[in-house]
């Protein structure tokens, strides 16, 4: 799915991040690449600190050793809403919109932020149509409170607003938990629409068949351990997957 | 001068120990700061005014009488109160619970009148500790609220209805799901905070009068004992009711006078600036 | 802020040409107490709308509003008795005064999370009532301070009930048309975002200790402007009047009048106004019915009465479209 071949240099670089919880290594030595335009799958069972590295990326945690470097800066060290500028946009496992406000005021917050770091007042109207229709909520009245859109769409439109802020590094945990095969296909168009726009994207998923199309890499995590990173075929015949999955007595989701 | 700050301090520290052991109950039980608390105080003392001087009780069966009084009125403020918001946002029951507070006080003044009115103690005179005397009151407020704080503790933890009001506060939810009675336990949990800091109010009377309004300010430095204590900590609250007792006393008597409620809060602003969860809080984890 | 002017409503701009034109007779037809007591509750209107900013746009809550009140009315009565400025100067040195105050404290405070900003708003204003009555240079103690001249602007002095009026009304305008331009610009959104999701506003670059603190500041300047009208008004302060009380009415007036929108302050702000006012030939009673009122109002409104009548019209809305739609059928 990699729209750019010429080799360049990575967008997120995670270099050897540790973090414990009094005892509990949630993410130990994680070394991962992101290069525009790709998309990186991130799987592993319940509990193999997927969120967890999302949240050291975002710096929700910061990590107790390692660093994460963003266009060849180093942000190991930056509060949440300092990455948020530097180019870092996220949606969670369970959508985190605001929830007193209609639709408008959500999806302004995306290009709020993209105006204040690009300092122009770009036209959001036309793109933001342009992903409503294509995310199949065409039809939903931009004054509408939040709660009159159901979970899917409400999955689907934090992703939108994760991409109204022009980020050069998208993290989406679980877009498709929870959602029916259409509203699937919308997320998977809406990965799309970044991956055009060179957008690099890490993706959590439990659904294999989605994840595995989508996919240019996928890294495979498990209790916090880093089994290994490469291509829906190779990961797929990795001894040591099939063992994390299988052998660890948990179901590999979906 | 200086150990009988030392007993007016801890024994005044130990009384908003009590109110705020009783806000810190509600709170653990239904997430909410109960802003009439302070009330329960003033009600609690005129109820032991009404047994004692009205119906000429000894002090010792009005106060319990009165803590019995006091469970009634705890139960009748969940029933009104918090119980038909228990679903709506937290600030519509502090507001709820501002306007019984003003209620409540009220209600007092029409029913006792607003002069300040006296009652007996429980042990008359003083007592001579060094150089200084001791009103024999101040110990007795200290002696019965240790004990009511080891009934507390032991009804809490050591007894079947205790085990139920704790595990409504954990989960109400899993709770009414493993059989208990949600409303009774609740109901329990605010009568059980309504007596204890009835009692306080019947033990501080003979002190400083009754009025209808002590109950706010009395209630204003529990509030301040729990924030400095620890937010949600039985005995992060005795504590911090001490500190707050202490410093109002030495702090009054070496500082200013007129400056003891400021310095109270001033304490309470550094103690958050410094320790942002209190002595005994948990630390603030945000969960992502 | 460009796009905050823009997007305000034609219709906002109708019914507020509406309501000034309509105000504007109110002082020929009214008693001379009666204006006295709409100027009061202009006067809190202006405070529940600092309410409404920090607690209904930004989702914090501070019982420290009536101290901030006090400060930006003893402020205007140093500047104007003590240091003999003009009022207009005085005045926006209140304002200006009160939101730098807030600010600074803002920063100081909002690292404190969840509700413990809500605590040390207490302390704040029992500190600031504490300093009000015992700092006699500056506050004049437990006496206040007295003789403070009435606004002058040019030639023209606004010493009649009438004349104060007009002032205080064309703040309260200028302080809606304000909220309403916050309320659609990205700073507003950011009040917002932060109220519905803290974690979620600040993975969309918002720095919330600073915008907190910008939006206790903006709740300070409306209380700083509201005490320099008080102080024009009354032209006299005392200690009792900036209490932790007068902070709870606040709260209270806007949580019965709703807190999803300013209008929620408006309806809050006259209800408990008037309520005062009906109560009040019953004397003795009058404070118990209030608390009681206030908690029947809370029980059976619980989203306020603007929120419950939002509620109310939704539900009608619904039922007509389930009506229409058996007829068609």
């Amino acid at each position: 799915m990699k729209s750019t071949s010429a080799p360049e240099n990575a967008t997120l670089k995670l270099i050897g991040v540790n973090k414990n919880f009094g005892g509990v290594t949630a993410a130990d030595n994680i070394c991962l690449e992101l290069f525009p335009g790709e998309v990186v799958g991130l799987i592993g069972p319940n509990g193999a600190g997927k969120t967890t590295l999302l949240n050291l990326i975002t710096g929700i945690y910061m990590p107790d050793k390692g660093t994460v470097i963003l266009n060849d800066k180093n942000i190991s060290r930056y509060p949440t809403y300092k990455r948020a500028r530097a180019g870092i946009a996220r949606t969670f496992q369970h959508p985190r919109l605001l929830d007193r406000c209609d639709v408008r005021t959500n999806v302004y917050m995306g290009s709020d932020l993209a105006n204040k770091c690009k300092k122009t007042t770009g036209n959001v109207g036309e793109q933001l149509d342009y992903l409503m229709e294509l995310a199949g909520l065409g039809q939903t009245r931009l004054d509408d409170t939040i709660d009159k859109l159901s979970y899917g769409q409400q999955k689907i439109l934090e992703i939108i607003r994760a991409i109204l802020c022009e980020p050069c590094v998208l993290l989406l945990d679980e877009p498709a938990a929870g959602l029916n095969n259409k509203e699937i296909g919308y997320v998977g168009a809406l990965i799309q629409y970044a991956v055009e726009k060179n957008i690099g994207v890490l993706l959590i998923e439990h659904a294999m068949d989605f994840v595995m199309s989508i996919c240019d890499r996928i890294t495979v995590l498990n209790f916090g351990h880093q089994i290994t990173t490469g291509t829906p075929k190779e990961v797929q015949e990795n001894d040591e997957v099939i063992k994390a999955y299988l052998g660890g007595g948990k179901h590999a989701g979906r | 001068m200086n150990s009988q700050l030392l007993f007016s301090g801890i024994s005044m520290g130990i009384i908003y120990g009590l109110i705020a052991m009783g806000m810190v109950l509600i709170f653990r039980s239904v997430g909410i700061m109960n802003f009439a608390q302070g009330e329960f105080l003033m009600l609690g003392g005129y109820f032991c005014y009404t047994f004692n001087q009205l119906l000429n009780l000894h002090i010792i069966p009005s106060l319990i009488l009165a803590s019995l009084a006091m469970g009634f009125v705890g139960v009748l403020f969940m029933r009104t109160s918090y119980w038909p918001l228990r679903n709506a946002q937290a600030k519509a029951i502090i507001v709820s619970a501002m306007g019984a507070s003003i209620a409540f006080k009220e209600g007092a003044r029409l029913i006792w009148g607003s002069i300040p009115v006296n009652m007996d103690r429980v042990i008359e005179g003083t007592v001579k500790i060094g150089a200084a005397s001791i009103q024999w009151q101040y110990i007795a407020i200290i002696l019965a609220s240790l004990v009511i704080m080891v009934l507390v503790y032991v009804l809490l933890e050591k007894t079947f209805i205790g085990n139920i009001m704790q595990a409504t506060a954990q989960d109400q939810y899993m709770a009414s799901l493993t059989g208990i009675p949600v409303v009774f336990s609740i109901g329990l949990t605010f009568a059980l905070s309504a007596m204890i800091t009835g009692i306080g109010g019947g033990l501080l009377a003979p002190i400083f009068f009754l009025n209808n309004v002590m109950g706010a300010t009395a209630g204003s430095k529990a509030f301040a004992a729990i924030v400095i204590g620890g937010f949600g900590s039985v005995p992060g609250a005795i504590i911090g009711g001490l500190i707050v007792g202490l410093v109002e006393s030495f702090g009054g008597a070496y500082i200013s006078s007129t400056y003891q409620l400021v310095l109270i809060y001033v304490v309470l602003i550094a103690i958050l600036m410094l320790r942002p969860q209190g002595i005994f809080g948990d630390k603030i984890q945000e969960k992502a | 802020m460009l796009e905050g002017i823009k997007s305000i409503k034609k219709s906002f701009l109708l019914v507020l040409l509406v309501i000034t034109i309509g105000c504007a007779f109110i002082p020929f037809t009214t008693t001379s107490y009666m204006l006295r007591v709409l100027n009061i509750a202009m006067i809190a209107y202006l405070c529940v709308l600092s309410v409404y900013i920090l607690l209904g746009m930004c989702g914090q809550n501070s019982f420290a509003q009536a101290g901030l009140w006090g400060v930006g009315a003893y402020f205007t009565a140093n500047f104007t008795l003590k240091l003999g400025f003009g009022s207009v100067t005085a005045m926006l040195v209140a304002i200006v005064g009160t939101a730098l105050f807030a600010f600074v404290l803002g920063f100081a405070f909002f690292r404190l999370k969840q509700y413990y900003f809500t605590f040390a708003s207490i302390g704040l204003m029992t500190i600031l009532n504490g300093l009000f009555m015992n700092w006699v240079p500056v506050t004049g103690g437990a006496l206040g301070i007295s003789g403070i001249p009435p606004f002058q602007i040019g030639g023209l002095v606004l010493d009649s009930e009438t004349g104060k009026f007009f002032l205080i009304f064309v703040v309260c305008i200028l302080a809606n048309i304000l909220i309403q331009i916050l309320f659609h610009s990205p700073m507003g959104r950011s009040f917002m975002a932060i109220r519905d999701n803290e974690l979620a506003a600040s993975c969309l670059g918002i720095n919330s200790l600073l915008t907190k603190s910008i939006a206790f500041a903006l709740s300070g300047a409306l209380c700083g402007a509201a005490g320099a009208l008080y102080a024009f008004l009354s032209g006299y302060l005392s200690y009792q009047t900036f209490t932790y009380q007068q902070s709870t009415m606040y709260l209270i007036m806007i949580m019965l009048g709703g807190t999803i929108s300013p209008v929620g302050a408006i309806i809050g702000t006259l209800v408990i106004s008037l309520l005062q006012e009906w109560v009040r030939p019953l004397q003795n009673y009058m404070q118990l019915i209030y608390g009681v009122g206030i908690m029947i109002l809370m029980i059976v409104q619980p989203e306020g009465i603007l929120g419950g009548g939002k509620a109310f019209y939704e539900k009608y809305i619904r039922s007509r479209k389930r009506d229409t739609e058996v007829n068609r059928r």
